[in-house]
């Protein structure tokens, strides 16, 4: 029992695994605390609880944000059962990188530059239509939330097929679930069979962190509720974003009220979940484990369609960004602009000292994000992990715009105000959870006794990381390295109050210059944003092929010969 | 040091000035710091000058616009080469956010060194960082470009949304609620709110206005109720007082009832609005929507002039006038740069650097100075041709109604058409 609790490490250095616990949950708690305390007030109850808009928008709240999350998770598993073991697969692998790289705010503006009423889609059959002015019809902003809805699949889509793709790249899971689709085969099942009774009953409970928060993030985002969102009212998210913006304080208490509210309704949605999950498991057994062979059903050439035309959503999204940003006039329904601008791009060369500042920080708090992940891993028995989710996700859950206020009074106390260090810290709050999620499930399952066999051949515990551990995680390492880049370069609200709007990033400008409307500018921005997580997300698919193509053998005969 | 001089200004200025709203309270005036309560004499300008060469000022302002950080960068050059002060424009996305930027400053006690020296402000976030003493001053008008403002002809360069602003912030430039629309497929703009109906009535689904409570929204509200209540000043006298609970449904029935009849015909049938001005304007640019409004008379040409809007666009604005108000710049209590920031100011204020602000060319925001009291020489720098897309027959601008109006509007507004 003591041999099979991973670490015998763990028990001599114990009070250790406060350290990164420390540094992580201190300043969020701090923070998160001075948030919160807005909301105790009860005049900011009421007027949350009597506000007209209140119900409908909670209501709408739950109702995309679930509804996101279930959409994205269905079409993971029809994806991965469909597509694993087919030529597709690779291409898939290869695709998600520049795809993940993209960031929220900038595929919900593309994606509506494609579907609203005067965008290139309606333009494409005005003729056939006879349209000479855009229709009246909401295609996206629409009241039930659908535009929404299809902008948060698209984007957690992706997420959840790269945290599926973590979990095959574990040691010796590759070769684990080829064993499982053999034997399978071998009794007479099909591979679809073998996925949804072996393989998806194994994989789904390590996917429950990812899809809490993807759920988390559809119930509470923001940037692309703006975007593609319902108005009338908006969702929850929005209304407390806007009430926490306000320049009154007792309207931000307001706010503060709403968050805490969507917070709190939000766990105790995810404890339901988890409560109702265990009976399910055992109806689900039953019908698993009942024997019969379902006969193997042929891919129909619809869905190879539907397929092909899900997956150019994506590089038409992308391509109508572009261009966008050098659309002057463009009268409707012409296909065509009348006038061209490059307007756009010259803001956009006029930024080089943003752009490097952003790289800089990026790298350096996804370097401290990953640090802190690695180092509650090592440093805590995996137990632990069942607690970390909390405080985790807090980050991903808690509107920014609630946090900020509170980060920016320990950056005045601690006088790193308007200092790049400052904003290192503020960061590393962000990128620190996404990276733990992007990192627990190989880390946590990684083979003890490749630990047992080094520490048994003399090696020191130093020596084991160094060449055995980390080498064969180089992998998920680099992604969750990947993954805190990305969630760096996005950070507008803490960028521009931990840095006292004297630092400004791609993102702050991309902001502050699209509060002028200009759809141009905006566009351009979007692209500059995603361009820079691309190449980091590219080098992290190059280290996780090269990893691949080393292969285990390689690590262990490393280590024998060490 | 410093400190001496401002007990000495307290007390020039406590005789001088005639302290109203911002003092109510001696307790939290008392407990602000000196610098916040200090003001200055115009006799300490050269002091002042002296005092600001070599600061660095962060001027906090909404910088949606490359045109107008263009300008800030012109400014830069000049505020350094006349006076060695150096300008950092602190881009930011809304006021709002600089408000609370200072409020939590003042609630970690940073009472000094903040990080907001001069800001671009007015209306709800002037009055809220009054409210809570988070502004230095009375300066404004001890600054010497003060006396070429226009108090008479331009009011409100003197009062922000009905209350006065007793120096606590400078008029920097005015606005006016304008209409602006592609002459090629309006051809007879409406120049009332009742011509503006009937044109929606025969144009279904083609006219909107920005949800409230964005602030163009919001304004457009309150242009229908003062144009729905009636023409007289004793007519509209209620309006320029606080709300009353009991009279407030009376008073804005009208507006109600102008409403009612005309959101059917109106964008998405009056069951969604956009999200903004600037929404709408990309709307019209699209073809979406047919008319338009912004609160900067100059919008059009400037999006003409950004090859972003077609030549044919033309602005107007009602006959029987539209509200007007001012922007303003104001300095944060906890400034670094104070003196700094009053140099650059007064700066923003001379004829020169408000000539070119007015120039379309370069901003096209109108001036708050009295151009026809001006030397020949500086009304020349005021001279520019007419340009495709400005307003041609310009409309008297009427007060904007109490601030506590806005409120009572937006909530009644979001109970009736919120959901």
């Amino acid at each position: 029992m003591t041999q099979r609790q991973t670490p015998s490490q763990v028990s001599s250095k114990a009070p250790w695994w406060i350290m990164p616990g420390a540094v992580f949950g201190l300043p969020l708690l701090a923070a998160l605390w001075m948030g919160v305390a807005q909301a105790a007030d009860t005049a900011a109850w009421s007027a949350l609880l009597t506000d007209s808009q209140f119900p409908h928008a909670l209501r709408l709240s739950l109702w995309t944000g679930t509804a996101a999350s279930v959409l994205a998770l269905m079409l993971t598993v029809i994806t991965v059962t469909r597509l694993h073991g087919t030529r597709h697969w690779h291409t898939l692998q290869a695709a998600l990188s520049p795809v993940l790289a993209v960031p929220h705010a900038a595929f919900a503006l593309g994606l509506a530059l494609l579907l609203m009423p005067s965008g290139w889609l309606s333009r494409c059959i005005a003729p056939l239509m006879g349209w000479l002015s855009p229709p009246d019809v909401a295609t996206v902003q629409d009241p039930w939330g659908l535009g929404l809805i299809l902008g948060l699949v698209f984007k957690e889509l992706p997420f959840l097929l790269l945290n599926v793709m973590a979990q095959f790249q574990k040691v010796g899971q590759g070769a684990e679930l080829e064993r499982h689709l053999q034997v399978a085969a071998s009794l007479g099942y099909d591979a679809r069979s073998t996925w949804l009774r072996v393989l998806w009953p194994q994989l789904l409970p390590r996917l429950a962190l990812p899809v809490l928060a993807v759920w988390a993030y559809s119930l509470t985002v923001v940037d692309m509720a703006l975007v593609l969102g319902p108005t009338q009212p908006p969702t929850l998210a929005v209304l407390a974003w806007q009430w926490l913006q306000d320049s009154s304080d007792a309207v931000n208490r307001q706010g503060a009220a709403a968050a805490l509210f969507l917070t709190v309704t939000m766990l105790a949605a995810a404890l339901l979940c988890a409560a109702a999950a265990v009976p399910l498991r055992g109806v689900f057994r039953l019908r698993w484990t009942r024997g019969d062979r379902p006969a193997a059903s042929p891919r129909s050439p619809i869905s190879v369609v539907f397929a092909g035309l899900l997956a150019s959503v994506y590089p038409v999204v992308l391509a109508l960004l572009l261009f966008t940003s050098m659309v002057g006039v463009w009268r409707y329904p012409s296909l065509w602009p009348s006038v061209w601008t490059d307007a756009a791009w010259q803001a956009v060369a006029q930024s080089v000292p943003a752009l490097q500042l952003t790289a800089l920080l990026a790298v350096l708090s996804a370097s401290s994000g990953l640090l802190l992940a690695v180092a509650w891993m090592e440093l805590t028995p995996p137990h632990f992990d069942r607690y970390a989710p909390v405080l985790a996700c807090m980050p991903m859950l808690v509107p920014g715009v609630l946090l900020v206020s509170g980060l920016y009074q320990l950056a005045l106390w601690w006088h790193v105000d308007g200092t790049v260090w400052g904003l290192w810290l503020a960061h590393s709050l962000y990128t620190a959870p996404y990276a733990w999620v992007a990192l627990a499930p190989a880390y946590r399952c990684f083979d003890v006794r490749l630990e047992q066999t080094s520490h048994a051949l003399g090696r020191r515990h130093a020596a084991f990381l160094w060449r055995v551990k980390w080498p064969m995680l180089s992998a998920p390492m680099a992604s969750a390295f990947a993954v805190g880049f990305a969630v760096s370069v996005t950070q507008y609200l803490s960028t521009q109050f931990i840095g006292a709007g004297r630092l400004s990033t791609v993102t702050t400008q991309a902001l502050t210059l699209a509060s002028g409307g200009q759809r141009n500018v905006a566009a351009a921005f979007a692209l500059l944003q995603a361009l820079l997580p691309a190449g980091v997300f590219a080098a992290a698919w190059w280290v996780g092929k090269r990893a691949a193509a080393r292969g285990v053998p390689v690590s262990n005969a490393e280590t024998a010969t060490a | 040091m410093s400190l001496q001089i401002n007990r000495r200004q307290l007390l020039a200025a406590s005789a001088a000035v005639p302290f109203t709203g911002f003092f109510a309270n001696p307790v939290q005036a008392a407990g602000a710091t000196a610098g916040a309560i200090a003001g200055v004499s115009a006799a300490d300008w050269p002091a002042t000058l002296r005092t600001a060469r070599g600061q660095t000022v962060y001027f906090n302002a909404w910088a949606g616009s490359e045109r107008i950080n263009a300008y800030l960068q012109w400014v830069a050059v000049e505020l350094e080469k006349r006076h060695g002060v150096k300008l950092e424009h602190v881009k930011v996305s809304d006021t709002a956010e600089v408000v609370k930027r200072v409020r939590a400053e003042k609630q970690a006690g940073r009472n000094t060194d903040g990080s907001v020296d001069a800001v671009w402000i007015n209306g709800e976030n002037f009055l809220a960082m009054r409210r809570d003493a988070l502004l230095y001053g009375p300066f404004a008008e001890a600054l010497p470009n003060f006396a070429l403002v226009d108090t008479v002809g331009k009011p409100t360069t003197r009062i922000d949304f009905s209350q006065t602003v007793d120096g606590m912030e400078a008029p920097w430039g005015m606005a006016q609620l304008t209409f602006f629309a592609d002459s090629k497929v309006v051809a007879q703009p409406p120049r009332s709110m009742n011509e503006w109906v009937a044109y929606a009535k025969a144009h279904p689904g083609r006219m909107t206005y920005p949800k409230p409570p964005n602030f163009h929204g919001t304004t457009f509200l309150k242009q229908v109720l003062i144009e729905a209540t009636g023409t007289t000043t004793a007519d509209r006298a209620a309006f320029y007082q606080p709300v009353k609970t009991d009279d407030f449904a009376k008073l804005t029935a009208p507006l109600w009832a102008t409403l009612d009849a005309v959101h059917p015909k109106l964008w998405r049938e009056g069951k969604q609005f956009p999200a903004s001005n600037t929404a709408m304007r990309q709307m019209l640019s699209d073809g979406e929507l047919h008319i338009s409004l912004t609160f900067n008379p100059n919008e059009a040409a400037n999006e003409i002039a950004a090859k972003r809007l077609p030549e044919s666009v033309v602005s107007w604005q009602h006959a029987a006038g539209t509200l007007g108000n001012t922007h303003f710049l104001a300095i944060a209590y906890n400034a670094r740069a104070k003196e700094g920031a009053q140099v650059l100011i007064n700066f923003l204020m001379s004829p020169e650097a408000q000539a070119r602000k007015a120039n379309i060319q370069f901003w096209g925001d109108p001036t708050v100075l009295a151009v026809d009291r001006l030397p020949a020489a500086e009304k020349a720098l005021f001279a520019q041709g007419a340009v495709p897309g400005t307003v041609l027959q310009a409309a008297p601008a009427l007060a904007e109604p109490h601030a506590s109006w806005i409120d009572a509007i937006e909530r009644e507004w979001l109970k009736r058409y919120g959901q």
